[in-house]
C-alpha cells in the first residue's frame, strides 16, 4: 500500500486540492513511520517537503480523534518561523476543519486569553512559550490532551541550553499528557543518534535520512583583501544568477556590504538587530522579485519561507561544514534541484579554510551537534519551573522526570546541589525532601522562561565632548570595567571615571599599556578538524586536489613561495612557529579557535606565573598572540609550550580562568539562572569583582567551567596537540617574523592576570621610587647640593665639583640637614645628623643607584639600606625587601 | 604609637596605652537591601561575625571599636537586623569591651547597645587617637589628633605593565585641613586614616573618594598630602602612583 493511500481520505483530498501530484520520497517513507506511532527523526535539506512528512499523518491522527484541548504542539526556535509556518499550515486546517493557533512573546493578550477560553488544535510555538503554558491552570489541564510534538530546526536547538530547557520541558508535559508521539525536523548533522536523543530520551525512535551533499555544487572563488573589490565581486555575481542569497558571518559586515551595494537598488540587508517589519518587508520583497539580492547573517540558515532562491553567495569561509551545507541548501528550493552556491574567499587563510570545507561538505563530512548535558543553569531553570507548577513537589519526581530526558546524566547530587543553591539566593524553600515555591518563584519564571542571555546594554558617556559614545555589553562592564579601567570601543581608547546611574562616564584615553580586552560578543569558532586540513594543505600545498581553477592553485602556491623567499617558516600541521612580534609573540598553531583558546590560555597562565605580569593573549583558529612584557620572547613561551603536561591543561585553566573577564561573564550569567541576580539588578550598588567571588566552590562555578569547556575550550584537542609535540609529530621552531604573523583577524582577546598580586605591587612600588623627590649632597666637598628625582639619578652618582662619588641621599623634607651637618661648630645632634649622612653616603658609594632607590624609600635610614643591599638581592626581591622595610616602618610610632 | 594591619579583616590594631581593635563599616543587614536591588544571596552575617571574632581572638585587644555602619538599613531597622544584631553583640562583649561609633546606617541601633557603648556620632578620643564613623563634621576635640574614620571604603586598583592585575580594599592616609572644624582653632596637625570597609560586597575607588569627596570629611583632605596603604600594611604612596599617565 502506498504512503498517501494510508492517509484519511479528507486528507487525501486536501493533498489534491493543493495540487500535489505525487508525495515526494521524503513524504512517502515518512508517513507510513508516523501512522504507525513511532517517534520519528526525519533529516533532510530545507525545501524537500519537511514539514508536510510530519504534518499529514499527523492531521490523518487528529481528524479521526475527537476534538479536545491542543492536540498538537509545533514547535520552531524563532517567532519568524512560527508566522511562516502559520501561514503555511492555516490552509491545510482551514480545509480540514483543524483549528490552529500561534503563541509566542508577541502574541496579543486577547488572542492567548482566547487560547486559554477554547484551544486551537494545533498551536505553533516556541520553547519558551512552552515552559510558558505549564505556568496558568487553564493551560495545564489543556496540555493533558497533546499527542503529537513537533519540533522544527531541531538541530539548531539541540546544541543550546534553550535545547536543554525544551528536552525537560517534554518530559514535564509527559507528567500531564502521558506519552504522547514525537517528530523532529533536522537539517544535515554529524551525529542524527544524538539527536534523536536529545529528542526522545531513552524511547525508541526511527530515522528518515535524505543525503544532502550530492545535490551541492559549490564553487571558491578568491576575491582579495580590498573590500571595494569584494562587493565588486558580489554585484557580478547578483548580476549572474538572480535571486541570491548572500550570507555574512556578522552584522557589521551585513551593514558594511550593504551600504555599498545599496546604490543598485535591488538589495536589502537582513539581520537580527533590525526590526520585525523591515525584515519581513524584506523577506516578502525578495518572495515577490522586487528585489534580487538579500544580504543576511545565520538568521536566514533556517527555514523561513522566502521563495525562489536561485543562487547562495557565502562571503568569507562560513567557518563550519554543516553551516555552509546549510546555507548553501537554501538555493534551488524546489524538489530535486541542485543547490549551487559561491564561496568568496576573502584572504589567504580564508581560501585555504574555504577549499578544505567545501571538500568535507561534498564528502558529507559533517560536524555533529554536542548537547549541554548537566546544565546547572538549565537545572535550576526547570526545578524553579516545576516548583512554581506544583506548589510543592517531591525531589524523587524532579529527579525521575528530570532522568528521562537525555540533557540530564541521572546524578542524584547535582540536583540537590542545584537545589541548595537555589534556595542560597531565596528562590525556592527545601522542606526535608521537598521543594516548595516562593513568592519570588513565580516572578523570577516571568522573566527568565527563556534560557537565552539577554544582555542589558550600557550607554558609555564621554565626559568631554559631552555626550553618549557607544554602548557596551552588561557582562563587559560586570567583569572588566572599573573606575581607572581604559578599554577600547569605537576604534578608541576610553578611561573610565565614573560608573552611575546605569551608565558609564569616560573621557578619552591617551594609551594605554598592551593590548587591552574589547569584547567582540561569541563568534563562530573553526573546529580543529577543518584547522588540522588547512594545516595538511599548507604542508602538501596540492591546491589541485581542492580546486581546478588555476588563478586560486597559483595564488595559494605563490603566497606560500613568498614566505620561503623570505626565509621565514610555513607553520602546517606538522610544525608550530613562534615569532617575536613587536609587543608580544605569535605562536601558529593550526588547531582551530578552541584547542587555540584552551592552549593559550593555559601558556598564557604559565608566561604569567613565571614572570609575574599580565598576559594579554587574541586567538583565532591558526594562530595565538600573546602581549607580553619586554623582556618575554618567543624562546620562553617556546620552552613553556616544550614542558606543557598534557595532563594538566585541564587543571591550568581552571585557575587561570578564574581571573578573566569571560569567566565573570559566564558566572553572571549563570548566577541569574540560579535567581541570584534579577536581569534588571543595579550593579553599582556592590562591587562586582567581589561578587563574583561570592561564587567560589559553588555549583554556579562549576556550570561556568563545565560550559566554558564544552563551549568555548577543547582541552581534549589542546592535550592531543601537546601530545603530538612530545611525540616528535609536531616540531616547534622559533622564526622570523612571517606574513601569516602580521596577518589575522583576531577573534577573542583576553587579559590573563599573574597569580600573585605582588607584580602589580612591585610595579607601582617602582613608579613611586623612580618619581621620588631626592636631594643629593656631597659628604666630600660638602658644596654640591642638588635637588632632583631618582629616576633621573645616574648608575655611580657623582660630585661635579670634585669628582668624589661620596653622596648622600636625603629626603626633601630633610634638606635642611646637609646644612646642619657641614656647620663648623656643631651640636651633639648636628653631629649625629652628620654622621648618619657619612654612612648615607658611604652606601651610595659602594653600592649606586641601588642604595639611592634604597635609601629614598619610606622610613628607610643607612641601617635599614644598608641590610637590605647586604642581603645581596636582585630584581623583584629587592624591591620584596624594601615593601617589607616599609611595612614595618609604618607600623611604628615614627610614621603616624 | 604603633599600628598593626590585620589583612584578614581588614582591621587595625591602635597599640598606644592599650590595644585597641578598629573595624569599619560591617553593614550587617545588606542582604536585605541589595535584595531590593536584584541581587539575591541569604544573610551572610554569621560569616562577618566570625571574621571579627576572629580579629578578636588574634590581636587580643583591651577594647574592639566599631567606627560605624554596623548595620545596613535606614531609616527602618529590618526583621533581619532585629533577629541577628542582638547575638552578634554579646557575642563581641564576650570577648572584649566594645564602642560603637554610630554612622548614617545606624539609626535605631542605640537599642541594641548599653549607653557607654554608644559613643557620639562627631567622635571622640580614646588614647589618644580619634574615632569616628566619617558622614558628620568631626568634633572639635578630635583636632590636632590621628582620625580613623569608617564611611568611604576606600579601594584601589593597581596596574603592571600589561593591565590591571590587583583590586584590594586599601586605607587611605591625608592630612586635614583647618576649616574641618570650623572656628575652632587648629590644635596642629591633623591627620585623618579611612578604614577599608569589613564588608564584601562594598568599596569606592580612592582616586573617586578624591576628586568627587562626599563627606565633610573627605572634603577637609589636603590631596597633595593623600597616601595609600594596603590591608597588609604595604606602603604604595601617593594615589598618583597608581597609574602612569
Amino acid at each position: 500500500m502506498s504512503a498517501g493511500s494510508m492517509l484519511h481520505e479528507r486528507v487525501r483530498d486536501t493533498i489534491k486540492k493543493r495540487g500535489f501530484s505525487a508525495l515526494s520520497a521524503v513524504q512517502a517513507e515518512s508517513i507510513p513511520i508516523v501512522l504507525r506511532g513511532d517517534h520519528l527523526l526525519l533529516i533532510a535539506p530545507t525545501g524537500t517537503g519537511k514539514t508536510e512528512s510530519a504534518m499529514l499523518p499527523v492531521f490523518h491522527g487528529m481528524i479521526s480523534e475527537p476534538p479536545a484541548g491542543f492536540r498538537a504542539l509545533y514547535i520552531t526556535p524563532l517567532r519568524s518561523l512560527n508566522r511562516d509556518m502559520l501561514q503555511r499550515l492555516e490552509w491545510w486546517c482551514k480545509e480540514l476543519g483543524l483549528r490552529v493557533g500561534v503563541r509566542h512573546g508577541d502574541t496579543p493578550a486577547a488572542e492567548r486569553r482566547k487560547q486559554a477560553l477554547s484551544p486551537p488544535d494545533l498551536l505553533i510555538t516556541t520553547p519558551e512559550t512552552v515552559q510558558a503554558l505549564f505556568m496558568g491552570k487553564v493551560l495545564r489541564k489543556h496540555l493533558a490532551n497533546v499527542r503529537y510534538v513537533i519540533v522544527d530546526e531541531i538541530h539548531e536547538l539541540a546544541g543550546s541550553k534553550r535545547g536543554s530547557q525544551l528536552a525537560i520541558a517534554l518530559e514535564r508535559l509527559t507528567e500531564h499528557a502521558g506519552e504522547f508521539q514525537r517528530i523532529g525536523l533536522s537539517a544535515t548533522v554529524g551525529n542524527p543518534g544524538e539527536v534523536g536523543k536529545f529528542l526522545c530520551g531513552e524511547r525508541r525512535f526511527s530515522l528518515v535520512s535524505v543525503p544532502v551533499a550530492k545535490q551541492l555544487r559549490i564553487a571558491v572563488e578568491y576575491v582579495g583583501e580590498n573590500f571595494e573589490r569584494q562587493a565588486g565581486f558580489v554585484a557580478d555575481a547578483i548580476d549572474r544568477h538572480g535571486s541570491t542569497l548572500i550570507f555574512v558571518n556578522t552584522r557589521v559586515t551585513a551593514e558594511a556590504l550593504g551600504h555599498i551595494l545599496f546604490r543598485r537598488g535591488d538589495v536589502e540587508v537582513h539581520h537580527g538587530s533590525l526590526s520585525k517589519e523591515v525584515r519581513i518587508d524584506a523577506e516578502e520583497r525578495f518572495k515577490k522579485g522586487e528585489i534580487k539580492a538579500l544580504i543576511c547573517t545565520s538568521s536566514m540558515e533556517l527555514g523561513i519561507d522566502i521563495g525562489h532562491v536561485g543562487h547562495v553567495i557565502q562571503f568569507g569561509s562560513p567557518r563550519e561544514v554543516a553551516r555552509l551545507v546549510q546555507r548553501v541548501g537554501r538555493a534551488g528550493h524546489q524538489l530535486h534541484t541542485v543547490s549551487r552556491g559561491t564561496i568568496l574567499a576573502l584572504g589567504f587563510d580564508d581560501l585555504l579554510e574555504s577549499l578544505v570545507i567545501t571538500r568535507k561538505a561534498l564528502a558529507g563530512e559533517i560536524e555533529g551537534v554536542r548537547t549541554h548535558i548537566d546544565a546547572a543553569d538549565v537545572l535550576a531553570n526547570q526545578i524553579a519551573a516545576m516548583a512554581v507548577e506544583y506548589g510543592e513537589i517531591q525531589t524523587e519526581k524532579i529527579r525521575r522526570i528530570l532522568a528521562r530526558s537525555a540533557v540530564f546524566s541521572g546524578d542524584p547530587h547535582l540536583v540537590d546541589e542545584v537545589s541548595r543553591q537555589m534556595e542560597q539566593h531565596r528562590l525556592i524553600r527545601l522542606d526535608g525532601e521537598r521543594v516548595v515555591t516562593t513568592s519570588r518563584a513565580r516572578r523570577y519564571l516571568a522573566s527568565n522562561l527563556s534560557m537565552i542571555h539577554d544582555e542589558r546594554k550600557v550607554p558609555v558617556f564621554d565626559m568631554v565632548s559631552r555626550r553618549t559614545v557607544a554602548t557596551l555589553d552588561e557582562s563587559f562592564v560586570v567583569g572588566w570595567v572599573q573606575t581607572g579601567a581604559v578599554f577600547i570601543t569605537k576604534g578608541q581608547l576610553w578611561r573610565v571615571l565614573d560608573m552611575e546611574d546605569g551608565r558609564i562616564t569616560v573621557e578619552p584615553a591617551k594609551r594605554a599599556k598592551g593590548e587591552l580586552p574589547s569584547w567582540e560578543g561569541e563568534q563562530i569558532p573553526v573546529p580543529y578538524d577543518v584547522a588540522r586540513e588547512v594545516g595538511a594543505l599548507r604542508r602538501t600545498r596540492d591546491f589541485g586536489a581542492y580546486s581546478k581553477r588555476a588563478e586560486i592553485r597559483n595564488f595559494a602556491a605563490g603566497f606560500l613561495e613568498g614566505i620561503d623567499r623570505n626565509r621565514q617558516r610555513v607553520p602546517t600541521d606538522g610544525l608550530i612557529t613562534l615569532e617575536d612580534a613587536g609587543e608580544g609573540v605569535v605562536m601558529h598553531v593550526c588547531a582551530g579557535h578552541r584547542a587555540n583558546e584552551a592552549l593559550a590560555r593555559s601558556l598564557s597562565t604559565l608566561v604569567s606565573a613565571r614572570f609575574g605580569s599580565t598576559v594579554g593573549i587574541e586567538v583565532d583558529a591558526y594562530r595565538v598572540f600573546f602581549t607580553l612584557p619586554r623582556d618575554v620572547k618567543a624562546a620562553d613561551v617556546r620552552d613553556h609550550l616544550l614542558s606543557l603536561d598534557p595532563e594538566h591543561i585541564g587543571g591550568i585553566l581552571r585557575l587561570a580562568l578564574r581571573r578573566t573577564v569571560l569567566y565573570k561573564w559566564k558566572l553572571v550569567q549563570i548566577a541569574k539562572k540560579f535567581g541570584a541576580i534579577d536581569p534588571d539588578a543595579d550593579y553599582e550598588r556592590l562591587s562586582i569583582h567581589r561578587l563574583t567571588d561570592l561564587f567560589d566552590g559553588t555549583v554556579i562555578q562549576k556550570e561556568a567551567y563545565r560550559e566554558l569547556f564544552g563551549s568555548y575550550m577543547d582541552v581534549a584537542a589542546a592535550a592531543e596537540v601537546v601530545r603530538m609535540i612530545r611525540d616528535k609529530e609536531v616540531d616547534v621552531v622559533i622564526a622570523p617574523l612571517s606574513v601569516l604573523g602580521a596577518e589575522g583577524l583576531f577573534s577573542s582577546r583576553d587579559q590573563i592576570q599573574p597569580p600573585g598580586t605582588d607584580q602589580a605591587v612591585i610595579a607601582t612600588l617602582k613608579r613611586r621610587l623612580d618619581q621620588q623627590e631626592i636631594v643629593l649632597g656631597c659628604m666630600n666637598c660638602r658644596s654640591w647640593k642638588s635637588r632632583t628625582q631618582v629616576a633621573r639619578v645616574p648608575e655611580r652618582p657623582q660630585c661635579p665639583n670634585c669628582g668624589a662619588r661620596l653622596i648622600a641621599v636625603i629626603k626633601p623634607y630633610e634638606e635642611e640637614q646637609f646644612a646642619l651637618a657641614n656647620r663648623k661648630r656643631k651640636t651633639e645632634e648636628e653631629r649625629s645628623i652628620e654622621s648618619r649622612l657619612l654612612r648615607n653616603a658611604n652606601i651610595v658609594l659602594s653600592s649606586g643607584k641601588k642604595a639611592v632607590i634604597a635609601l629614598s624609600a619610606k622610613g628607610v635610614g643607612p641601617e635599614i639600606a644598608s641590610r637590605i643591599l647586604g642581603s645581596l638581592t636582585g630584581g623583584d626581591d629587592f624591591y620584596r625587601e624594601i615593601l617589607k622595610a616599609e611595612r614595618n616602618f609604618i607600623r611604628t610610632h615614627r610614621f603616624w | 604609637m604603633r599600628m598593626d594591619f590585620i589583612e584578614g579583616g581588614p582591621a587595625l590594631v591602635v597599640k598606644n596605652t592599650m590595644d585597641v581593635l578598629v573595624i569599619a563599616d560591617l553593614h550587617l543587614g545588606i542582604e536585605s537591601d541589595l535584595e531590593r536591588h536584584g541581587i539575591h544571596f541569604r544573610s551572610r552575617s554569621a560569616g562577618r561575625q566570625e571574621q571579627v571574632i576572629s580579629c578578636i581572638e588574634g590581636a587580643d585587644p583591651d577594647l574592639l571599636v566599631l567606627l560605624g555602619d554596623v548595620k545596613h538599613n535606614v531609616p527602618m531597622t529590618s526583621r533581619q537586623e532585629f533577629r541577628e544584631l542582638p547575638g552578634i553583640f554579646s557575642s563581641f562583649r564576650r570577648l572584649v569591651e566594645m564602642r560603637v561609633f554610630p554612622g548614617n546606617h545606624d539609626t535605631g541601633i542605640d537599642r541594641f547597645l548599653s549607653p557607654e557603648e554608644l559613643m557620639p556620632a562627631e567622635g571622640a578620643v580614646i588614647d589618644g587617637t580619634g574615632y569616628l564613623h566619617g558622614h558628620t563634621c568631626p568634633s572639635p576635640s578630635l583636632s590636632g589628633h590621628l582620625i580613623c574614620a569608617g564611611h568611604h571604603h576606600p579601594h584601589i586598583a593597581l596596574q603592571d605593565e600589561v593591565g590591571c592585575s590587583l583590586r584590594a580594599p586599601a586605607y587611605l592616609l591625608a592630612d586635614l585641613s583647618a576649616e574641618c572644624f570650623g572656628a575652632s582653632p587648629p590644635a596642629g596637625r591633623t591627620r585623618v586614616l579611612f578604614l577599608p570597609a569589613m564588608n564584601e560586597f562594598s568599596g569606592y575607588d580612592i582616586r573617586r573618594i578624591l576628586r568627587d569627596p562626599f563627606s565633610p570629611l573627605s572634603r577637609c583632605v589636603v590631596k597633595e598630602t593623600a597616601e595609600v596603604i594596603l590591608s597588609d600594611g604595604t606602603y604604595i604612596g601617593l594615589p598618583d602612583t597608581l597609574e602612569d599617565t
